[in-house]
């Protein structure tokens, strides 16, 4: 390999480098105010986030570096997979620097290292999805994982986001461990961290040591089980999101979220994804009817555990399991894509999860005031003609979150459900499954709109003020969950590039 | 103007919604006394549903009798990824399922007058509900027909969530899960047939044709599960025995107008989704199992009446009587005669018309005296002439009296129903009969307990007459439930197109074996 085949191309990492010296900028402006520069540091944050969007698009229409392209040596894959994502990832970025602003006020939190830990987990979550080699994404894994683990406790004098970080952080080692351990496994096999070359190897046949391959697939895939939040492998869920400040819960519940999937998605469409010689196929039926299986209980597990939850960030929890599962079959039956691996659902199916959940968090972390005190489901009794600019948008949230048209969920769950009907005849029980499963969701889904609307006002409910930051966070996710509920088209368009043509 | 005025109609009353909305907005601010505004919330809703009721009649106007088609349609590109499109037009069957809810709504404005809380997200609930309520019987795109059907799901959750009665809660929620259930499985149902018409349209209209002219074949045992998701989804929405669960506690709950356009509108969802969907996609499959969906009808119609009989509460009994009328229909669908089917769709909107103003008549005694149990009244004529007179004439409507409207409907359906080469079919209109004679007796028995007789209890004997408004909202319907009676030519004819080809659609499937 010489010079000219790495390709040292900084405009196909422009994102990344945005991000990242967005990162160092606000460490610096931190460093040299005196107490704080709270506002400055948001601006800041916004400002580069925004930047790096712009980015992001310039690299879509092929500005900046040409589709399909690789760089560093084949370290980046310049794709739609990876831009698609990454949008996803910068929404959710802008998103919790909006709404932290008046949460480090609230709280009297330094906020300089707030934002410095959210640009710097942004930057390794956008490098997760332009990774070409397992080691870039390791890499981005940890960078965003441990910034994460850092924000989850970022309130430390509350035992609550201690036990959240701590189990957050001691669980997700665990879960990097055995991604760490399947990838020495995986290059043991083949000889190769790249993800294009692991495909040609298992393509050729030229594993050395077949059960090596199987096996670094299978702890690769718990990892990124768990990483997702995927049942068996969701344990961690529930008490993290609900310890954790609720604008950092409403960040991991997203932006991790969809960086992970995107990985998982090159890992396994790409790097694992060639059905043709004697172990690929093997290997290639073993992941696929995996993670059916995790679909299926994700999806079970979830909706079932979180209709008994009352607590509103606990049963979210419980529901972004859920919608894992849901993702999970469009990601199962992706497989089935009429030239190669269609990653369309998923990703439009994360990309309206984001915008749900993150207006569900931006209207509970309001409500719940400095100290997340209030996030029971009770404290929400009548509150909903009290504050109707929030009690309203909650509702849509929560009914696009049950699939209810014209929402976004509504639209999201259509197109896997109506994809994987078609593509994959001999999958349509998990067609049936997600259906009814999506029918349990209903029910607990409406218990927090019961609770607000039905039942009367409780004494002492103060109503919180919406400031500018949490107007505009609430107008861009309903926009958004009204615009994909309604208006798909463009969107949709942008998904059809989603082909990873296979090495048969 | 032609193809636009079915858009108009239906989305007349969600530009309203917006006006209350951004009303609200920017006057309410102003500290003005907010009695006088909830009076122009009352008002600016009860213009839009006159408006979109005059719509309608433009709707009428440019209607060709003549024509089985939908007509005045408007097919455009809509999610053109999903191959789903904007099409809305209205045929025979339609035509008077749209002008019925334009025409109530007017009615469950006036009937809600009262409502002191809320007035104006109550309003806006309402006028959301119209036009998922108009744009489920116009869309001819399934995708479009879905999104409606749930549209209109939210709004009625909220009117008997927040303003219903002391069990509203338990009531929404039941209503809610009950009907999305149902609709979810159709989901499936309608991505299934979309696929097996080639995965090129939703068109409902299209597939149905390339399903009677068989270049779609749907394989017999798929076609069984589809018909069951679909009729599933329709049946709870009817809601025939077994599934008529939510409907006693959804009425009983609902205040008055929620209960008017539930009987009135909300339940003919199902029929018509029955019509639309089941019989022309689903020809062999419904002729199969139309034997066991009269059983379910009769057992309905039978029950239904006896639970009737046996209710304290007026508001159950007409609740009941709901179950037991709506039996009627689903078997005059079920018996695939023209005459049956006309029947149906005709005894679809007289139950809109009479049984609306069965929940008008108990809703303005409730709000003199806060209670509907028979027991408390007697005598009510003696106080409230004009009150009585009306309510005689909705009952006798509903029980199906000659020369009024729910005899024409109930009639044509025995009669089709007889001839009809479905098995069975003589003994489950003979069963179906017993119903007529039963809904007399509870209706009438009803009568006099609560209107004739000696005023029996002091409270009673001051009650107020009708005002001005209340007879503004009933004297149209007992009009109309005269009218309708007298002339039903004036409404059949301009349906006969379209039951026609539904009905051919049946006869060519050519299953149908002689019987009997």
């Amino acid at each position: 390999m010489n010079l000219n085949e790495l390709n040292l191309n900084y405009f196909a990492i422009l994102p990344e480098i945005i991000t990242a010296v967005a990162g160092v900028i606000v460490m610096l402006v931190d460093a040299f105010s005196r107490d704080g520069a709270r506002r400055a540091n948001a601006a800041l944050a916004v400002a580069g986030l925004l930047a790096a969007l712009l980015a992001v698009v310039g690299l879509w229409t092929g500005g900046l570096a040409p589709a399909g392209a690789t760089a560093f040596g084949g370290m980046v894959v310049v794709d739609e997979l990876r831009l698609f994502f990454s949008g996803i990832i910068v929404v959710a970025g802008i998103v919790a620097a909006l709404l932290a602003a008046r949460f480090l006020r609230d709280e009297a939190l330094p906020p300089g290292e707030f934002f410095s830990l959210l640009l710097f987990a942004t930057t390794g979550m956008l490098l997760m999805a332009g990774a070409g080699d397992l080691v870039m994404v390791f890499l981005g894994l940890e960078i965003s994982s441990i910034t994460t683990y850092v924000l989850a406790g970022y309130r430390r004098h509350d035992l609550r986001a201690n036990e959240s970080s701590l189990k957050y952080f001691l669980l997700g080692s665990f879960a990097t461990a055995f991604l760490l351990y399947g990838m020495a496994l995986t290059y043991g096999a083949t000889g190769t961290t790249n993800l294009e070359a692991i495909r040609q190897a298992i393509a050729q046949g030229a594993v050395s040591y077949p059960s090596l391959l199987l096996i670094g697939a299978g702890m690769m895939l718990v990892g990124f089980g768990f990483k997702v939040a995927s049942a068996p492998f969701h344990l961690w869920t529930p008490d993290v999101y609900e310890g954790a400040p609720t604008l950092v819960t409403a960040f991991m519940a997203t932006g991790p979220k969809a960086a992970v999937f995107a990985a998982f998605l090159r890992v396994f469409a790409i790097g694992l994804n060639a059905p043709a010689a004697g172990v690929g196929l093997q290997l290639h039926t073993t992941w696929l009817n995996a993670l059916a299986v995790i679909a299926v209980l994700s999806m079970t597990i979830g909706n079932v555990i979180a209709l008994s939850q009352r607590n509103i960030k606990r049963m979210l929890a419980y529901s972004s399991i859920a919608h894992a599962g849901y993702t999970l079959v469009g990601f199962v039956t992706g497989d089935r894509g009429p030239v190669g691996f269609y990653w369309g659902p998923v990703a439009f199916y994360m990309l309206t999860y984001t915008l749900m959940n993150l207006g569900a968090f931006a209207v509970i972390q309001l409500l719940a005031r400095a100290g997340d005190e209030r996030t029971e489901i009770a404290d929400y009794a009548g509150i909903g003609f009290e504050a109707p600019a929030l009690s309203f948008p909650l509702a849509i949230f929560l009914l696009s979150l049950a699939g209810i048209p014209p929402t976004a969920g509504f639209m999201g769950k259509f197109y896997v459900f109506s994809f994987a009907w078609e593509s994959a005849p001999d999958l349509r029980w998990l067609v049936i499954a997600a259906i009814v499963n999506s029918i349990i969701s209903i029910y607990y889904y409406l218990y927090p709109i019961v609770v607000m609307f039905f039942r009367p006002l409780q004494p002492g409910f103060v109503k919180p003020r919406v400031g500018g930051a949490v107007a505009a966070v609430l107008i861009i996710t309903l926009a958004g969950t009204f615009y994909l509920g309604l208006l798909p088209n463009r969107v949709l368009g942008w998904t059809s590039k989603a082909q990873v043509s296979r090495a048969r | 103007m032609n193809s636009s005025i079915v858009t108009i109609t239906t989305f007349l009353p969600a530009a309203g919604a917006v006006l209350l909305l951004l009303h609200g907005l920017f006057w309410s601010r102003q500290g003005a006394d907010e009695g006088r505004l909830d009076e122009q919330y009352r008002w600016i809703t009860l213009l839009v549903t006159l408006a979109t009721f005059a719509a309608s009649l433009v709707l009428l106007s440019g209607f060709d009798q003549s024509q089985a088609g939908p007509q005045l349609a408007l097919k455009a590109p809509w999610i053109g990824a999903l191959n789903v499109s904007y099409y809305v037009g209205v045929d025979g069957i339609s035509l008077w399922l749209v002008i019925l809810t334009t025409f109530l709504m007017p009615v469950a404005v006036l009937a809600s007058w009262h409502v002191g809380r809320r007035v104006r997200a109550y309003m806006i609930f309402m006028l959301v509900l119209e036009t998922g309520m108009i744009g489920v019987f116009v869309a001819l795109d399934m995708f479009l027909f879905y999104l409606f059907f749930e549209l209109s799901l939210v709004p009625m959750y909220f009117l008997i969530g927040v303003w219903g009665g002391e069990r509203r809660i338990y009531a929404a929620v039941k209503f809610f899960v009950y009907t999305v259930v149902g609709s979810l499985l159709m989901l499936v149902a309608i991505i299934a047939v979309y696929y097996l018409n080639g995965g090129t349209t939703f068109d409902v209209i299209e597939i149905a044709q390339n399903v009677a002219e068989r270049r779609t074949v749907i394989p017999e045992g798929v076609a069984l599960w589809l018909w069951l998701a679909f009729a599933l989804a329709f049946f709870i929405k009817v809601p025939l025995f077994p599934f008529h669960t939510w409907l006693p506690d959804a009425h009983v709950e609902a205040p008055t107008a929620g209960s008017i356009i539930l009987a009135g509108v909300l339940l003919k969802m199902g029929t018509y989704g029955l019509l639309r969907f089941n019989l022309p996609l689903f020809p062999e499959t419904s002729v199969a199992m139309a034997p066991y969906v009269m059983v379910l009808a009769v057992i309905g119609i039978i029950y239904g009446a006896l639970v009737a009989m046996v209710q304290p509460d007026m508001k159950k009994l007409v609740a009941y009587s709901s179950v037991s009328h709506m039996g009627f229909i689903v078997m005059g669908i079920f018996a695939f005669t023209e005459l049956s089917l006309q029947g149906a769709l005709y005894q679809m909107l007289n139950h809109g018309i009479s049984t609306g103003a069965l929940f008008y008549c108990v809703g303005v005694i409730y709000d003199r005296r806060h209670t509907r149990e028979i027991a408390e009244f007697g005598g009510v004529a003696t106080p409230m002439p004009r009150y009585s007179t009306l309510f005689v004439i909705v009952s006798l409507s509903s029980m199906g009296l000659p020369l009024l409207n729910g005899f024409i409907g109930e009639f044509l359906i025995l009669l089709g129903t007889f001839s009809s080469r479905v098995p069975y079919a003589r003994l489950f209109a003979v069963l179906g009969a017993t119903g007529v004679i039963l809904s007399a007796v509870y209706l009438l028995w009803m009568l006099q307990r609560v209107l004739f007789g000696e005023v029996t209890r002091p409270e009673n004997e001051r009650l107020a007459d009708l005002d001005w408004r209340e007879q503004a909202g009933l004297i149209p319907l007992a009009l109309l439930a005269i009218v309708m009676g007298v002339a039903p030519m004036l409404f059949l004819r301009a349906s006969q197109p379209a039951i026609e080809k539904v009905q051919k659609g049946i006869e060519g499937s050519k299953v149908i074996r002689v019987s009997n």
